[in-house]
């Protein structure tokens, strides 16, 4: 960090030490403690203390929790959901996330050109992202549906199905639509940041690689992508985080199932922690969460910390 | 950027144009369509586009026998609290980080940020008893505070790249004109950062409006329900299966966030963007 002298910031520190500068040093101290004392109280504690109740357990049966070192970890191991669970997270995270940032570039591209009425189309795409999650699952699990299904309908017009599919009820079905869900809800996040970082791109590198006689494919590959990286970079980060804390979509179109088929860890640890009130077990899955984030967690952490 | 000269190009962006739009608008007017069709023409196996006898019946129910309204008004106090909330302490912090020099605020400034991973549902472990102590369990106000935790760190964030690009010169013409550091704040800074703040408040007020976790898990009165948790327990009891009512309370449910998201959409785009991409 060093000093501001050293990182040569606010040069006039060095003429008065002491004075204004400490003056000002302080107030701007100051000016951030309110929002630290509600982020200590309200995230940094409950964060920290969810870990610690990992080793305890904790639930209705117990009044006053136990320490109980590794068991909690011990009994997830043992029934054998943990593996299940993380897979199943690991699936509808990478899925979603791949889809989404193919979806989501390819949708990009074509909002950076110009045609009548783009103002309009950029507009309107960011809707799926404004819907409430709520809403955003009920839109899909009625496309889905086995019997008055949109989806179906089509699918039996064209011939590609012969009865129809109830596909929130099969394992597969439900994860795809969950995956289908969520991707469709998040391209316009990946695309608003694609093309945040498409319009940064100076029209002489893309002309000068014309004038060299490079194709689409050739411009795409050795002129947009090498500037877009950082931005890339940024983004997938930013998305598999939010994908793997997704909640609300999962829950409100399959509740975690059929059976354990789409309950993800964010799904398994409200079930354990408010369903069945075993907060020790919760807080187990959680250690297994933060533990599975840490890697992206921390690229994202120096990625941010560089304007800093 | 492309070179849409050639047939082939076209043809191949026509059609993707075409297939991603068709993915992203479908779904919505699909809502919209189902949400005025009488009840007939809901149940049936091979659906018009477009409702055949356009009705208001199944909005009318939605109004007359369900709580809607009394959600609406719950989810606008817990998300407005949580975005006035959220944006005043965001832009104390920010322009802390952004504007002064300090020991340890690169460590609180990490901290900050580092609370982007931090997982919603396990932080409601110990938000569930912390709240319930203070009283707060089962309140709206208690939703509203625990609705910081979504976009605090991320407002905070944001509102640092926005801070960060102001030019100095500004601060220090009013500095030389006698301006105290609260007065540089509130008379130099946040008139020429509405867009940013505009971005932050939205952004917490989305999040809040939308959720269903925190929701269903920390208020569980009926007469305190906001629209995620109050949409899905009707959709699982009395509205059950009827999807014309489910799309018309959909419908209403989403208006007010993307009325309010239509208003300020060109600023927010900008200020979610800034952070990511190096201006």
């Amino acid at each position: 960090m060093g000093t501001a002298v050293a990182t040569g910031v606010m040069p006039r520190e060095a003429a008065r030490p002491g004075s204004l500068a400490r003056q000002q040093a302080r107030f701007g101290l100051l000016l951030a403690m309110p929002a630290m004392a509600v982020f200590c109280a309200v995230i940094l504690w409950p964060f920290l203390d969810s870990l610690r109740r990992a080793f305890y357990e904790d639930t209705l049966m117990t009044p006053e929790p136990v320490f109980v070192g590794l068991a909690n970890f011990q009994q997830l191991l043992e029934d054998g959901t943990i593996l299940g669970t993380w897979l199943v997270t690991a699936a509808f995270v990478l899925l979603t996330t791949a889809f989404t940032f193919a979806l989501g570039f390819a949708w990009a591209l074509i909002l950076n050109e110009r045609f009548r009425g783009r103002t309009l189309v950029r507009a309107l795409s960011l809707l799926p992202w404004v819907l409430p999650s709520t809403v955003v699952a009920f839109l899909w699990a009625w496309l889905l549906n086995g019997q008055y299904g949109i989806l179906n309908a089509v699918l039996l017009k064209v011939g590609a199905l012969s009865e129809p599919v109830a596909w929130l009820a099969t394992p597969e079905g439900a994860m795809a639509g969950i995956v289908l869900a969520k991707t469709w809800l998040s391209i316009p996040l990946f695309t608003a940041f694609l093309l945040a970082g498409l319009q940064g791109l100076p029209r002489e590198q893309v002309e000068a690689a014309r004038i060299d006689g490079a194709g689409n494919w050739h411009v795409l590959r050795h002129v947009t992508w090498p500037h877009l990286r950082p931005t890339i970079a940024v983004l997938l980060v930013l998305g598999a985080l939010g994908n793997l804390q997704q909640f609300d979509v999962i829950y409100a179109m399959t509740g975690g199932g059929p059976v354990r088929a789409t309950t993800v860890m964010s799904v398994e640890v409200q079930r354990q922690a408010f369903q069945a009130w075993n907060l020790g077990l919760a807080a187990a899955v959680g250690v297994v969460w933060f533990l599975t984030i840490l890697g992206p967690a921390w690229l994202r952490l120096r990625a941010a910390m560089r304007e800093a | 950027m492309l070179d849409l000269t050639s047939r082939i190009a076209r043809g191949v962006f026509g059609f993707g144009f075409l297939g991603l739009a068709a993915f992203l608008g479908f779904p919505v007017f699909w809502m919209v369509s189902t949400a005025f069709k009488p009840q007939a023409e809901v149940f049936v196996r091979f659906p018009s586009l477009l409702p055949e006898a356009p009705t208001l019946a199944n909005f009318r129910g939605v109004f007359a026998q369900g709580d809607l309204p009394l959600w609406l008004l719950n989810s606008l106090l817990t998300a407005g609290g949580a975005a006035l909330l959220t944006t005043v302490l965001a832009v104390l912090a920010a322009h802390s980080f952004a504007r002064f020099r300090y020991r340890g605020r690169k460590a609180l400034m990490a901290l900050m940020i580092s609370a982007q991973m931090f997982p919603f549902a396990v932080l409601l472990i110990s938000l569930y008893p912390l709240l319930q102590s203070a009283g707060l369990l089962d309140t709206r106000l208690g939703l509203t505070i625990a609705y910081i935790v979504f976009a605090l760190p991320t407002g905070t964030y944001m509102l640092f790249s926005y801070f960060v690009r102001l030019p100095e010169e500004l601060m220090e013409a009013a500095r030389i004109d006698g301006a105290s550091e609260i007065g540089i704040l509130l008379r130099v800074v946040l008139p020429i950062s509405i867009p940013g703040l505009v971005t932050v408040a939205l952004y917490a007020f989305m999040w809040a409006w939308n959720d269903l976790l925190y929701a269903m898990t920390l208020v569980t009165s009926p007469g305190l329900r906001t629209v995620g948790p109050g949409l899905l327990m009707s959709q699982l009891g009395e509205m059950r299966q009827d999807w014309g009512a489910a799309m018309a309370a959909s419908l209403v449910a989403s208006l007010p966030v993307v009325l309010a998201f239509a208003l300020v959409q060109r600023w927010f785009v900008q200020g979610l963007t800034a952070g990511a991409v190096k201006g």
